[in-house]
C-alpha cells in the first residue's frame, strides 16, 4: 500500500515537472548581428496634378539621395521593382517589394497650385505588412520643394533609424579658389548636401571660423578687414553685419556663441598671451575665463550652456580642458599621444569631437567628456575643423590635400567613422558650421 | 473466575440499590434571592427617556441663492502683426573658376644601380673558424614496403535492403513548370565589424570581436537525425522489416504530438541563434538604439515558421522606448525575414521551440 501511494506521487510530480517544462519557452540571446544599409524602395511620388509632374519626381530622387547619402539606406533602383504605386491611397502589396528585399517603402503625392506646394507621404515596413508611423503632409512653396523633400528625408530617416532630423539644416563655411599662396576666402551658405550656395562675403579680406547662431539666423567670424583679426556679427537675412568691439592692440577670434546666443565666447590675444573671453552680445561687456601664460583657445560650449571645452597647452602640448562657463578650475579631458584641439561639443552633449594630430597625421575624432572612449575617425595629411549636425550622428570637416597644388575639401562621416564621403561644393572649402534644425 | 463473578454481581447490586435509595441523598434546593419590581406607566417611561433624545430642528436654514454670472464674454480685438519684409539675400556672383596651378611633379631621378655581384673578401691568414658541429646522418629505419599480412576488410557500411524500393521516374505527363524570372539585385553588403580611416591609428575604444565559430551544425543535424524517423538513406543502410518501419512511424508520431520531448540541444540552440543573426541588421540603428537591450516573444508554426501576429516586445533596458521601439522593429525584420522559408529546427522537438523568448542585445557590436 505504501509503496503504491510513494508511487502515485512520484509519477504525478513527474508529470507536473514535465508540463511546467513544457510550457516554459525556449531562451536565446542574439548579440551579433549583420551591419549594412537598409534596403528601400522609393518609387517617383504620385503627381495629384498637371504641375506637379517633374516635381513629384525630383522629390523623390532628393528623398533618396538624402537616405543614401547617410550610408545607412541603399535604394533599390526602380529596374528591381515588380509593382508600382500608381495610387497613394492603394493598399500596398507587399509581397512584390518583399521579393525584392525592400525593407521599407516610402510613397509620396505632389500637389501644385500656383506657387503653392503640397507634400504627403506614407512609410512601410514591408516585412511587418504595416505602416510606420502615420502619413504626413507638408505645405510650402515651388521654391522651397528641395527643402519639403528634406522635411520627407528626416522624417523618414528619424522613424527608422531613432535618430533625429538633420536633412532640413545649412552649412556655412569658407569658400576657397586660387592656389595656395594666394587663395582668396569668403564666406558661403549652402544646403547640407552641398545644393543653393550662397556667397555672405567678397574675398577681399581673409575671413575665418564662421559659427553659426543657436536660431540659425546670424553667423559669428573673424575678419582680417582692419589688418588684424576682430571678431563680426553677421545677419544672414539681410547680409549686415557688425563689429564685436574690443580693446586696441588686442586681437581676437576663434568665437562661438552660447546655446542662449546672448553670450560669444572668443580667444583675445594682448601682450603676447591668449586666454579666453565671454561676451554679452548686447550690451559688449567682456569677461574673462582663463588666466595663464599658456595659449588657450577654441572654446565651445555645452548644450546646457554650463561647460566650456577649449584647448590649451598650459600642460606643455596642446590638450583639451573643460572649465565652468564663467570660469574657474579647468580638468585636463585629453591623455593620448599627440596634440589635440580645436573641440566641439556634441549637441546630444555626450560627446566632444577634435582635431588630433600624432605621427605626422591628422585626424578628426571623439571623446567621452572624460576623455574617455576615444575614437578616430579619420586619417589623412590634414583633417582639421570638425562641426556637428543637428541630431550629433554626424560630423562635417576641412580636408587639405598635399602638395602646392593642394585644395581643401569639406568632408562629412558618420561618428561610427562609417559613410566618409566629400561633400559637393562648388568650389573648395574649410571651417564648415553647422545650423540648427530649419524651423 | 468466580471472584470476578462475584465482584461483578456485588458492583450491580449496588449500582441498582443507589438508583432506588439514591433520593434520600438529595439535597434540598437552596431558597431563591426576590427583588421588588414597580410597575410604571408608558407615559411616565416616555417622560423619562425623552431628554435623552437629539432635539429635532424646528427651523429649516435658507439655502444661499446662487448668484448670477453675467456671461458676456470681453471683447478681444485681433490684428494680425505687421509684415515683416525680409531682405532678399543677395545672390553673390558666382566665384570664377581656378586656374589650374602649374603642378611641378619632382620625379625623382634614378640612382645608378651597379648589378655587380658583391666581391667576396678572401679571408687574410688563418682564421679561426667555428664549424657547427654536424651530427652524423641518422640510418634509415628499414621499413617493411609491403605489409607482411594482408590487411582485413572492414566491415561494409551498407547492407543490401530488403525492402525494395521503387525507383523515382520524372513523370512523363507533367507540365513543365517555368521559373518565373526575376531580376538580379545588388549583392548586399555586411560586414561583422566597423572599419574606420583611421584604423591604423590607435584608438581607445575596443572594436568588436570577430564572430564566433560557425555553430556545429553537423552535430546538430546528427543528433536530429538519431531520433528523427527512419528515412531512405537509414533504409539503405541497415535492415528493417516493414513492422519495425511502422512501429518507428507510430513511435514518431506520437513524440510530436506529445506536449513534452526532449529539449534542444546546444548545436540546436546555436543555429537557430546563429540563422536569425544573419538577419539582424543594425547598420541604421541609432547610437542610443545600439546601447538597448530588447526581449522579444515569438510563437512558431510547426512548420518552424514564425507567427507573425505574436512576435511582441516583453521588456526592453538601456535605452528610451523610442529606441526599444527602433531594436524590436529591426528585431521583428530579423525574424520575419530569416523565418520565412521556416528554421532548422527538429520537428519531434516542436513543443520546446514552439514559444521562443529572443534576446536582442546589440550593444557588442555597437560604437560607444
Amino acid at each position: 500500500m505504501k509503496h503504491l501511494i510513494l508511487s502515485i506521487c512520484l509519477s504525478l510530480g513527474l508529470f507536473l515537472n514535465a508540463q511546467a517544462q513544457a510550457q516554459e519557452p525556449l531562451r536565446i540571446i542574439i548579440d551579433e548581428a549583420i551591419i549594412e544599409p537598409l534596403p528601400f524602395a522609393a518609387p517617383s511620388f504620385q503627381p495629384e496634378s498637371a504641375a506637379a509632374g517633374q516635381m513629384a519626381s525630383d522629390l523623390a530622387r532628393v528623398v533618396a539621395a538624402d537616405l543614401t547619402g547617410t550610408g545607412l539606406f541603399r535604394e533599390i533602383p526602380s529596374s528591381a521593382f515588380i509593382s508600382t504605386v500608381s495610387d497613394f491611397n492603394a493598399p500596398v502589396q507587399y509581397a512584390d517589394w518583399k521579393a525584392i528585399n525592400a525593407q521599407a517603402l516610402i510613397t509620396g503625392a505632389v500637389d501644385v497650385q500656383g506657387n503653392n506646394l503640397n507634400v504627403k507621404f506614407r512609410l512601410y515596413d514591408v516585412f511587418s505588412g504595416a505602416e510606420m508611423g502615420s502619413g504626413l503632409q507638408f505645405s510650402g512653396t515651388v521654391d522651397g520643394w528641395r527643402r519639403m523633400a528634406h522635411k520627407v528625408s528626416d522624417a523618414v530617416y528619424a522613424r527608422i533609424t531613432g535618430e533625429g532630423p538633420y536633412f532640413d539644416s545649412r552649412v556655412v563655411y569658407v569658400s576657397e579658389t586660387g592656389p595656395k599662396d594666394d587663395r582668396k576666402k569668403r564666406l558661403a551658405i549652402m544646403d547640407y548636401d552641398g545644393a543653393n550656395v550662397q556667397y555672405l562675403t567678397d574675398s577681399g579680406s581673409i575671413v575665418l571660423a564662421p559659427r553659426f547662431s543657436p536660431t540659425g539666423d546670424r553667423v559669428l567670424y573673424t575678419g582680417y578687414e582692419s589688418g588684424f583679426p576682430r571678431i563680426y556679427v553677421l545677419d544672414i537675412g539681410s547680409v549686415s553685419r557688425r563689429v564685436l568691439e574690443s580693446a586696441e592692440g588686442t586681437m581676437s577670434f576663434a568665437p562661438r556663441f552660447s546655446p542662449s546666443g546672448q553670450t560669444v565666447v572668443f580667444s583675445l590675444s594682448q601682450g603676447g598671451n591668449t586666454d579666453i573671453y565671454s561676451m554679452d552680445v548686447n550690451s559688449g561687456q567682456s569677461t574673462r575665463l582663463t588666466n595663464t601664460p599658456a595659449i588657450e583657445t577654441a572654446p565651445s560650449y555645452s548644450p546646457d550652456g554650463s561647460r566650456i571645452v577649449f584647448e590649451s597647452d598650459r600642460s606643455g602640448t596642446q590638450q583639451l580642458y573643460i572649465m565652468p562657463a564663467g570660469g574657474g578650475e579647468a580638468q585636463r579631458i585629453s591623455f593620448g599621444e599627440g596634440r589635440y584641439g580645436t573641440p566641439v561639443w556634441s549637441p546630444r552633449g555626450d560627446l566632444v569631437a577634435f582635431t588630433k594630430q600624432n605621427k605626422g597625421r591628422f585626424h578628426i575624432g571623439v571623446m567621452r567628456l572624460d576623455g574617455s572612449q576615444e575614437r578616430l575617425l579619420t586619417a589623412s595629411f590634414l583633417d582639421e575643423g570638425p562641426t556637428w549636425a543637428p541630431n550629433g550622428r554626424v560630423i562635417m570637416f576641412a580636408r587639405e590635400t598635399q602638395g602646392a597644388g593642394g585644395s581643401s575639401t569639406l568632408y562629412s562621416v558618420d561618428i561610427s567613422g562609417r559613410n566618409l564621403r566629400p561633400v559637393n561644393t562648388p568650389s573648395g572649402g574649410s571651417d564648415p558650421s553647422w545650423s540648427p534644425l530649419q524651423k | 473466575m468466580h471472584t470476578g463473578h462475584y465482584i461483578s454481581g456485588a458492583g450491580h447490586l449496588g449500582l441498582i440499590a443507589w438508583i432506588l435509595l439514591g433520593g434520600l441523598f438529595t439535597p434540598e434546593p437552596e431558597p431563591f434571592e426576590m427583588t421588588e419590581v414597580s410597575v410604571i406607566s408608558g407615559a411616565d417611561f416616555d417622560a423619562m427617556v425623552a431628554p435623552q433624545q437629539s432635539p429635532q430642528s424646528a427651523t429649516e436654514v435658507a439655502q444661499p441663492a446662487v448668484p448670477q454670472i453675467e456671461t458676456a464674454e470681453p471683447e478681444v480685438e485681433s490684428t494680425p502683426d505687421d509684415v515683416i519684409e525680409q531682405p532678399a539675400p543677395v545672390q553673390a556672383e558666382a566665384p570664377p573658376e581656378d586656374a589650374l596651378p602649374e603642378v611641378e611633379q619632382e620625379v625623382p631621378t634614378e640612382a645608378p644601380v651597379e648589378e655587380l655581384p658583391p666581391e667576396l673578401v678572401e679571408p687574410v691568414g688563418e682564421t679561426a673558424v667555428l664549424v657547427p658541429e654536424i651530427a652524423p646522418e641518422a640510418a634509415p629505419r628499414p621499413v617493411e614496403r609491403v605489409a607482411p599480412e594482408p590487411v582485413a576488410q572492414p566491415d561494409p557500411e551498407a547492407t543490401p535492403d530488403p525492402v525494395e524500393q521503387e525507383a523515382v521516374a520524372p513523370d512523363a505527363e507533367g507540365e513543365a513548370v517555368e521559373q518565373e524570372t526575376q531580376e538580379a539585385t545588388a549583392p548586399e553588403e555586411a560586414v561583422s565589424e566597423i572599419v574606420t580611416e583611421a584604423t591604423a591609428a590607435p584608438a581607445a575604444s575596443a572594436r568588436p570581436p570577430g564572430r564566433r565559430p560557425a555553430a556545429p551544425v553537423r552535430q546538430a543535424a546528427t543528433e536530429v537525425e538519431t531520433t528523427a524517423p527512419s528515412g531512405a538513406n537509414e533504409n539503405a543502410s541497415t535492415p528493417v522489416n516493414n513492422d519495425d518501419v511502422l512501429a518507428a512511424l507510430t513511435a514518431a508520431q506520437e513524440t510530436v504530438a506529445a506536449p513534452s520531448g526532449p529539449p534542444l540541444s546546444a548545436g540546436e540552440k546555436d543555429s537557430l541563434r546563429v540563422a536569425v543573426s544573419q538577419c539582424w541588421n543594425i547598420g541604421s540603428l541609432s547610437s542610443e538604439a545600439l546601447g538597448t537591450t530588447v526581449v522579444i516573444a515569438v510563437s512558431m508554426n510547426r512548420n518552424a515558421t514564425p507567427v507573425v501576429d505574436s512576435i511582441r516586445m516583453l521588456s526592453a533596458s538601456g535605452g528610451s522606448d523610442a529606441a526599444a521601439r527602433r531594436v524590436f522593429d529591426s528585431a521583428r525584420r530579423a525574424i520575419i525575414r530569416c523565418g520565412s522559408s521556416g528554421y532548422k529546427l527538429p520537428q519531434e522537438k516542436f513543443s520546446q521551440w514552439q514559444n521562443i523568448e529572443m534576446t536582442f542585445d546589440p550593444r557588442k557590436m555597437g560604437f560607444r
